[in-house]
């Protein structure tokens, strides 16, 4: 069912699209291929992650939204990304870039199901965040010490079970008695939380699903970023 | 303001007619409970399920004597008003979140009355041994003389030892008041129970028969009693109760939450179980013509969190990793120091072992009315529930795990999910050719078709299953889950709202609420996950014991009694296997406690098996996620089901709507 292109031949704007396909079709191959290309073009590290990258994953980050690509599709297009991702990196150290942001990530103590948290961590990646992913099972310390660690701009943490949920208000308590809570932008998901719990706890947003998380984490962000400028 | 202290409000639910004054402030959840209407609730009053919808009726309603408005409810905010804005109000409120602050006439809409549920938890006859642990000896006592000072305990004990050979038997010290006038009575002639051949439980005069127990599985939401002859081993009724702790919340972990929130939280569980099953004891006993005095042995079997609460544990560590039981052997005890106080006064229980934090001792039932460990072929087991236990073995090692599957198989976080009651849809048939379909709803024997009207309220966990099956049969969704655009050419049930499609199960005219009851693709969406995290565990216990099929299914529980096993395979909840080698095996953890009740023998064998199976913590298993992963697909990404496409041949390759694929000439390009 596929038709095959000549990658040189093609405009730089039908390419940008192809790579776009590629990603959400999870073809790892083809997205290093495209993005090597349009590096060889002279597209700057930046812009290839920008346009060819993080713009492909929006599209899949809609569609995974709206329930019409699901988690295994998400994973093989977050792979491809990956693939891209590994030649541009180095190359977008080079250049000084400017970073998206940084995120710290885990579940909480107690919480051993980490499969939505990886996918968030993948789709994060997937729109241009370092992400430090701590795995299962995270004490206040472990949060902290990796928030202090890392130039952190985000927090996340999850919890599936409503068992384990209430331990991300202590961590929360924990930042702020460390002097971190307002450094960083704090997101917080999971099967039994909601939006009236992360008020309550005092998180900055709930995040329904992976690609909402990215969408807030991008606006909080921004929000933040203008806050400072403007103070 | 000041309010005039214990200010009543009068409350008319409809249809019901109930009727009656509840505190102002009252919570109407609790309120219409008061009143005697049961509403619906799976969230347990945490204003997020949406189950306990009423609707005020606005007016004065001389017949009723009240005048009701809507602000004789507290406003709606917080949680509920969250809700509200995700799903259409029509007025309503739900009931949970709205506190009664005036008089009401409240209508309680069809799918929100709580319904007494079916369940398949009937005693199955299984050959059982039956080798109790209190049997009955009739027993001639030397009556007592001048020249022998020793107590008449200490005769019956010599009597004991010369008529039976038992030595060293002891006997409970609150029947000694009872000895000498059952001596006396009996002249000399006594009936005694006898517990594991070492301790009286029972005295009584003569020649007496009749030796009775109790096997009581407890459930989350449902406890069912097993009262057995226990000299015959005959079943002699069963009674069945919902668990009087689903009040504080209705799954487990919002019990454990309700623990950690409450200070009394565990005490309230612990003391609401007890009575319970005080109660139980006297139905059961009545139901059968006898006293619950006559009952003096008694088997109890529960997950873990309901192990803990009877026990008067709280359950907190098992809400999070490492699950840690506060113990997890086998417990002999006294039924009065469980606060059994119906039972006899001597009685005794018996509780089977849990094999880990998340398999309970009604695990370890199932494991021993199933006896994966006595077979020669590879058999699996699976009770389904908000999490899935699984067990796969045979006689050389038998492995346990625990999957959380979540409560989508239970009705919960599916559009028009409910539990399985009166009303529900829970069989469908799809024709391939032209998406006609029929179905069948609880309490109703024919098949509804297009032409038949119906009152269908919603679709329980087995219904949405062979739903969902069948729409994968028929190519209306394709094999990763996704609606299928071309259906939608076929039949005006499948239709889009933007990109994301729906199917139209029953029509309005067929349905409680004249709206239509749909399969959305989210809906399609988390059965998937639900059923992947099962599949991706029992292919992780497979890998473990290096086979790469089973030989036998087993599916334990009511949700296992009522799915079909095709159906169950298609979607690929179950891996495959030749289908007349998949048995529905009913309350299998009832069965197990009635092993345990009437085969004393099966109780060290439990204990023994308890220690030799292996658990293993499937979630932090390197490969679940590529397992869970691949078997989102339907029936999986890779896995071969040879069985299965016999069954179905050719249909199960599913559809697959990739769009036209464009990639590079990579080969060119290098």
């Amino acid at each position: 069912m596929s038709e095959e292109l000549e990658i040189t031949e093609l405009e730089t704007s039908e390419l940008l699209e192809i790579i776009h396909d590629c990603l959400y079709d999870g073809m790892a191959e083809d997205v290093v291929a495209g993005v090597k290309e349009l590096l060889r073009r002279g597209m700057s590290p930046y812009d290839t992650l920008t346009q060819g990258l993080v713009a492909g994953m929006d599209i899949v980050g809609v569609d995974f939204r709206d329930g019409i690509l699901f988690v295994p599709e998400v994973l093989m297009a977050a792979k491809a990304m990956k693939a891209g991702m590994a030649i541009l990196r180095p190359l977008l150290a080079e250049t000084g870039a400017p970073a998206i942001g940084t995120m710290v990530i885990g579940t909480v103590k107690g919480d051993i199901h980490d499969i939505g948290k990886n996918l968030v961590t993948m789709m994060m990646e997937g729109a241009g965040f370092k992400v430090v992913d701590l795995g299962i099972n995270n004490d206040a310390d472990k949060f902290i010490q990796a928030v202090r660690e890392h130039q952190t701009d985000i927090l996340g943490m999850s919890a599936l079970l409503t068992t384990t949920m209430p331990y991300m208000k202590v961590v929360i308590q924990a930042l702020k008695e460390a002097g971190l809570r307002d450094k960083v932008v704090v997101l917080v998901g999971g099967a039994p939380v909601n939006a009236p719990f992360a008020e309550a706890i005092q998180a900055d947003a709930y995040c329904r699903d992976a690609s909402v998380a990215v969408q807030t984490a991008k606006k909080l962000l921004a929000e933040k970023r203008n806050q400072v400028m403007v103070g | 303001m000041l309010e005039p202290k214990n200010h009543v409000c009068r409350v008319i639910l409809l249809p019901s007619g109930l009727r009656g004054e509840i505190p102002q402030g009252t919570n109407l959840l609790e309120g219409a409970r008061m009143l005697g209407v049961e509403l619906e609730s799976i969230c347990g009053g945490r204003q997020t399920c949406g189950k306990c919808q009423i609707m005020v009726e606005e007016g004065s309603f001389a017949k009723h004597a009240v005048t009701s408005i809507r602000h004789h409810l507290s406003p709606i905010e917080g949680r509920e008003a969250a809700y509200w804005e995700r799903h259409e109000s029509k007025g309503r409120r739900l009931a949970c979140a709205a506190q009664v602050s005036g008089d009401l006439l409240v209508t309680v809409p069809e799918e929100s009355q709580a319904h007494k549920q079916v369940i398949a938890k009937a005693a199955t006859q299984r050959a059982i041994e039956v080798q109790p642990a209190v049997r009955q000896l009739y027993v001639e006592c030397d009556l007592a003389r001048l020249d022998d000072p020793r107590g008449d305990w200490e005769r019956l004990q010599e009597a004991m030892a010369k008529q039976w050979g038992l030595n060293g038997i002891t006997i409970d010290p609150v029947l000694l008041p009872g000895l000498q006038p059952a001596l006396r009575d009996g002249r000399g002639a006594v009936t005694l129970s006898l517990w594991q051949d070492a301790e009286v439980l029972r005295i009584q005069a003569g020649y007496a028969e009749g030796v009775y127990g109790l096997a009581i599985d407890v459930g989350s939401t449902t406890v069912a009693a097993h009262l057995c002859d226990l000299r015959t081993g005959a079943v002699l009724t069963t009674e069945v109760m919902m668990n009087p702790q689903v009040r504080f919340g209705e799954d487990l972990m919002s019990r454990v939450s309700y623990g950690m929130m409450d200070p009394d939280g565990v005490g309230r569980m612990h003391r609401a179980i007890i009575q319970g099953l005080n109660e139980l004891a006297e139905k059961a006993a009545l139901a059968a013509g006898l006293s619950a005095k006559d009952i003096l042995d008694v088997v109890l079997v529960g997950n873990s969190v309901m192990h803990h609460l009877m026990l008067g544990i709280d359950p907190v560590e098992l809400g999070g990793a490492p699950f840690a039981l506060a113990i997890s052997g086998p417990l002999d005890l006294k039924a009065r120091d469980l606060g059994l106080t119906a039972v006899h006064v001597a009685a005794r229980v018996h509780i089977l072992p849990c094999i880990a934090g998340q398999n309970g001792a009604d695990n370890m039932a199932v494991l021993l009315a199933t006896a994966p460990h006595e077979q020669d072929q590879m058999m699996l087991v699976v009770d389904i529930g908000t999490n899935a236990e699984i067990l796969l073995g045979d006689r050389q090692q038998v492995l346990a795990a625990s999957s959380p599957t979540g409560p989508a198989f239970e009705g919960a976080q599916i559009t028009h999910g409910q539990r399985a009651a009166p009303g529900a849809i829970e069989r469908t048939r799809i024709s391939p050719e032209n998406l006609e379909l029929k179905f069948k709803v609880i309490g109703r024997e024919e098949w509804i078709d297009e032409s038949t009207q119906a009152a269908a309220t919603g679709v329980c966990g087995s219904g949405i299953i062979e739903a969902i099956a069948e729409m994968f049969l028929a190519g209306i969704i394709d094999r990763d889950g996704r609606f299928m655009e071309a259906a939608s050419q076929r039949s005006w049930r499948v239709r889009f709202n933007g990109r994301a499609g729906e199917f139209v199960l029953a029509k309005p005219d067929q349905t409680a609420s004249k709206a239509p009851i749909v399969i959305t693709q989210n809906d399609v969406r988390s059965v998937q996950l639900a059923k992947a995290a099962l599949y991706a565990g029992v292919k992780l216990l497979m890998r473990r014991r290096r086979v790469d099929r089973v030989d036998r299914i087993l599916l334990a529980g009511a949700f296992g009694s009522f799915i079909s096993p095709q159906h169950a395979m298609v979607l690929g909840l179950i891996p495959d296997c030749d289908l007349d080698k998949v048995t529905a095996v009913g309350n299998a953890a009832g069965d197990g406690a009635r092993i345990a009740l009437l085969n004393r023998k099966r109780r060290s064998e439990a204990a023994e098996l308890a220690r030799q199976v292996d658990y293993v913590s499937i979630a932090v298993e390197p490969r679940f996620q590529d397992e869970f992963v691949a078997a989102m697909a339907l029936p999986h990404a890779v896995d071969p089901f040879p069985h299965l496409n016999q069954h179905w041949p050719g249909q199960l390759k599913g559809q697959h709507q990739g769009r036209p694929r464009r990639r590079f000439n990579l080969v060119k390009s290098i």
